[in-house]
């Protein structure tokens, strides 16, 4: 009886204790990056992995909705969302005013507030010739006065800060405006940019060559410890002033939503206390750390475990039992394998460029004998969808009715497209001949990197051999092939594009003639193309611009100058303790939305 | 010996200046156009062009050469291209974790390696040693990765002896807990060849008429063995670890990757994708440097193990 009584009174007064000890413990989130991070001074980043960081690092004057689908713009810092004044031209922004910056000692122990010169200084960063910036082309031909800076920048050396320009009117302490060259209607996608974000001149300028190291802007995290592509650690910024989830654009039919909002709403967030990510290359030590529960998420399940995980499409049993759930995401991206157009590669014929009849039904041949669903089935796993346009879902102007037969399996149709423009056997060797005897080779160029774009060659050679087309895969290194995609040494080559925004602007430009030895590989240039390019650029969102999109798409078919791949699709798993999980098609991370049941995960690992 | 090595040292300066036009053309001929990397996705001929004049790659060949024998000389490499971090910074924070996996699996191979080698050279042609070869051929001829791939699961999820992946800032629990399972793959795979060649350096000597002698003298095996044949053995010995110093500091790729080791192989492979000449460049040059000096250090040594021989 004593025994017992000691016994209860020893739990009595240990259990406020656990309590203390269980209420201070931090709520950590670890998981893994599949690439090595770059840095994190927004503005000279381009890598979806130190963009991810950025989002928690920094804030844009506008973002999207954690729940929205399709996405949706809301105000961050900004205080709405503007609406186009001067046909498009002109958008007028006005901060949030006491936003703070998170403390830093270039501050000098002050609070520093956030004004609209630091987004005013942040652009123009962009085009400053010093910073490389990767995303320097958003602001290119887009801001009054902005380009004739930059230019002046090149000749110089040394960027104007202080130079005023029509395109970037600070009003007063918080309001900015932007003065267009011409009308875009999507540029607000613009100003959600995670690294379209402010930043502090003095920070920028007192790190130099260092900012990588030192990102100092006012988002809900701010960066603890970074062992360069080992460790990269967030802490909550003491200085943020909190977040609540806005319910009013979830799908109350949704999941995701329901469980979402059941963990996050009336909270304060960020919940998350501390971030902690590895960057681990290798798929296996990726995977295990995440079964060993070394990591709460998984994002982006490896490929080559997803027999293991989601074997039939759904959850393995292993999984179910531990409460695992598996997010399922079709990327707003696309591949292509990309013609290319000009007549002539280095000097000599280009067996499939052009726009004559018989070149047309070469490429068209080429892309109906093109196996998509081995490489669907085989290659990809099972996980991805065909593409019928290069818009892929989610993104606004995707069209789900759209269907592009022209871009399906079909081998007999093709060998009769073959047939019809005069390529067929005439030495009778087996491989066809151009229509005027010539033969008919073709090159195409793949990243000897990778092992996917290898298998992906392979599988050009084996469809084309099948229709009795020669194709030949060419490896070089990944830095040849940007520049030969953009200088046109290239005859075939494979490519990809991920979503910089939500419209169906961003995927459709890559075709637009001027853009020819930028980012449109094809050197396509077709003038009803760009007519209605240009045409769809002046449009607001609406039926009439999405009608222009279905031309456009509907030139693409018909000219042929991309082999449609696919749009991917990704499975992110993650533990049950880790709630208000919901994969965004736009920004990679969501640390800010997520919180930890730290008791649960303790108990699992016990 | 003073003027062995001052001439020893003289004869360094072509080798590294043949390592440095080695480097040079090799990245300027063959490797890839970095500022195609770093311009983004979307770039234009006068921002690839803006790039190139900032990396200095625009400059004439000679000067560029002349910029990279400043570098070596003053060992200031610059900046990385991929990451601004300082090149002399990305080196000095990998070696670290480099030499903690790298020099355990060194010290202890060797040792295992030696023990071994003597032991079945002592009973050459017995079921011990026919078995022992056999096994070092079979552990031979299966990859490296293979092995990785199948202990990372056993050992670190299966049975929870290691962690599956990891580093810490700590020294003690980066050897204790996080090496262990990288340096004892490595020394499994290391062992069966450093087994097999120093087993023959041991039959070699053993063979030789001056063991024969000792042995007619009446000498005890023991004495034989270990005074006798380990000494004259340990020149061949002396020689390959010498050649096996210089990858100490570059680690092993494979086992960084997947154990996730912030160290210098990984890096170097990182640097290679990313074009990243100024970290190649540094990693290639201190190598070659450390080789040659490792060499230096070896053959100084051949006369401390054996006194017949002499610098000239």
């Amino acid at each position: 009886m004593h025994l017992a009584v000691t016994l209860l009174a020893v739990a009595f007064l240990a259990a406020p204790a656990a309590q203390a000890s269980a209420a201070v413990e931090k709520k950590v989130l670890r998981m893994a990056f599949r690439t090595a991070e770059a840095g994190f001074d927004p503005q000279r980043i381009d890598d979806r992995y130190s963009v991810g960081v950025c989002e928690n690092l920094f804030e844009p004057l506008l973002t999207y909705d954690y729940l929205a689908r399709p996405v949706r713009l809301v105000p961050l810092v900004a205080e709405a969302i503007p609406e186009p004044q001067e046909g498009g031209t002109r958008y007028t922004l006005r901060i949030r005013p006491g936003i703070l910056f998170a403390d830093d000692p270039v501050f000098k122990g002050a609070k520093r507030e956030l004004v609209a010169a630091d987004v005013e200084y942040a652009i123009k960063r962009f085009r400053d010739p010093k910073n490389r910036s990767p995303y320097g082309w958003i602001f290119e031909h887009k801001l009054v006065g902005l380009d004739e800076l930059a230019d002046a920048a090149a000749k110089s050396g040394r960027f104007d800060y202080e130079a005023k320009i029509a395109g970037l009117e600070v009003r007063d302490r918080y309001i900015i405006s932007f003065k267009l060259v011409e009308p875009d209607y999507n540029f607000l996608y613009l100003l959600a940019m995670p690294n379209v974000v402010p930043v502090a001149r003095e920070v920028i300028e007192a790190y130099g060559a260092d900012t990588h190291a030192h990102p100092v802007g006012t988002g809900p995290y701010v960066l603890k410890e970074w062992v360069r592509r080992s460790k990269i650690v967030l802490e909550k910024n003491p200085n943020h002033r909190g977040y609540e989830i806005d319910a009013r654009w979830a799908d109350p039919a949704d999941e995701w939503d329901r469980r979402a909002l059941d963990s996050l709403r009336g909270k304060r967030l960020p919940l998350i206390d501390r971030v902690e990510i590895y960057p681990i290359e290798d798929e296996q030590p990726r995977f295990l750390a995440f079964l060993n529960k070394e990591h709460d998420l998984l994002d982006e399940t490896p490929f080559s475990f997803i027999h293991q995980v989601l074997p039939n499409g759904r959850l393995s049993p292993g999984l179910q039992a531990l409460g695992v759930s598996a997010y399922r995401e079709e990327q707003p991206e696309f591949t292509y394998d990309v013609f290319n157009m000009n007549d002539k590669v280095e000097g000599r014929e280009n067996p499939v460029g052009g726009y004559t009849p018989e070149r047309v039904a070469l490429r068209r041949a080429m892309i109906l004998g093109h196996d998509r669903d081995r490489e669907i089935g085989v290659l990809r796993k099972g996980q991805a969808i065909p593409a019928q346009s290069p818009v892929p879902p989610g993104v606004v102007g995707y069209d789900p009715a759209f269907r592009a037969s022209a871009q399906d399996y079909d081998p007999p149709r093709a060998k009769a497209l073959l047939d019809t423009f005069g390529y067929v056997d005439r030495d009778g060797d087996g491989w066809r001949e151009q229509p005027d005897g010539r033969p008919l080779m073709i090159e195409y160029k793949y990243n000897a990197g990778s092992q996917e774009s290898r298998q992906l060659a392979e599988l050009w050679s084996k469809s084309m051999a099948d229709v009795g087309i020669r194709l030949e895969a060419v490896a070089v290194q990944f830095v040849d092939l940007l520049k030969d995609k953009k200088v046109g040494k290239f005859v075939v080559a494979g490519s990809a594009w991920i979503a910089d925004y939500p419209d169906a602007q961003n995927f459709l430009q890559l075709l637009y003639g001027p853009n020819s030895g930028t980012s449109n590989e094809a050197h396509f240039r077709l003038d009803a193309y760009d007519r209605l390019y240009l045409r769809s650029a002046s449009l607001p969102d609406g039926p009439e611009r999405n009608a222009v999109y279905r031309e456009l798409n509907r030139l693409l078919l018909a000219w042929a100058p991309w082999r449609l791949g696919v749009h991917r699709i990704f499975n992110h798993l993650q533990y049950p303790w880790v709630k208000g999980y919901k994969k965004h098609p736009i920004l990679y991370t969501n640390f800010k939305y997520l919180d930890l049941d730290v008791a649960a995960r303790a108990a699992a690992s016990r | 010996m003073a003027a062995y090595v001052i001439r020893r040292l003289w004869q360094m300066i072509p080798t590294l200046a043949g390592v440095i036009l080695l480097i040079f053309f090799l990245f300027n001929w063959v490797g890839g156009d970095p500022a195609q990397v770093l311009a983004g996705k979307i770039s234009n001929p006068e921002q690839i062009a803006n790039i190139r004049k900032q990396l200095g790659v625009d400059q004439p060949y000679w000067y560029q050469l002349w910029v990279f024998v400043q570098q070596v000389f003053t060992f200031d490499f610059g900046r990385s291209w991929s990451t601004n971090e300082e090149v002399s910074k990305i080196l000095l924070t990998r070696v670290g974790p480099t030499l903690t996996i790298m020099v355990p699996v060194l010290v202890i191979e060797t040792m295992l390696a030696v023990a071994f080698a003597i032991m079945v050279a002592y009973v050459r042609g017995s079921l011990t040693d026919r078995t022992i070869m056999v096994i070092c051929t079979t552990a031979m001829s299966i990859s490296f990765l293979v092995y990785i791939i199948f202990a990372q699961w056993l050992f670190g999820f299966k049975l929870g002896w290691f962690p599956v992946q990891g580093w810490s800032e700590s020294f003690s629990r980066n050897l204790l807990t996080y090496a262990p399972l990288p340096v004892m793959l490595a020394i499994f795979v290391g062992l069966a060849p450093q087994l097999r060649l120093y087993r023959s350096f041991f039959l070699e000597e053993i063979n030789q008429d001056y063991v024969r002698t000792a042995r007619a003298k009446g000498l005890p095996e023991k004495q034989v063995m270990m005074k006798h044949v380990l000494r004259n053995a340990l020149i061949p010995i002396l020689t390959n670890i010498g050649i096996y110093l210089p990858g100490l500091f570059v680690g092993s790729f494979l086992l960084e990757v997947f154990f996730s080791i912030p160290g210098l192989g990984r890096e170097i492979v990182t640097a290679v994708n990313r074009s990243d000449f100024p970290v190649i460049k540094a990693v290639t040059v201190y190598l070659a440097m450390l080789t040659m000096f490792i060499n230096l250090l070896v053959d100084v040594m051949y006369k401390l193990v054996d006194p017949r021989v002499s610098f000239k």
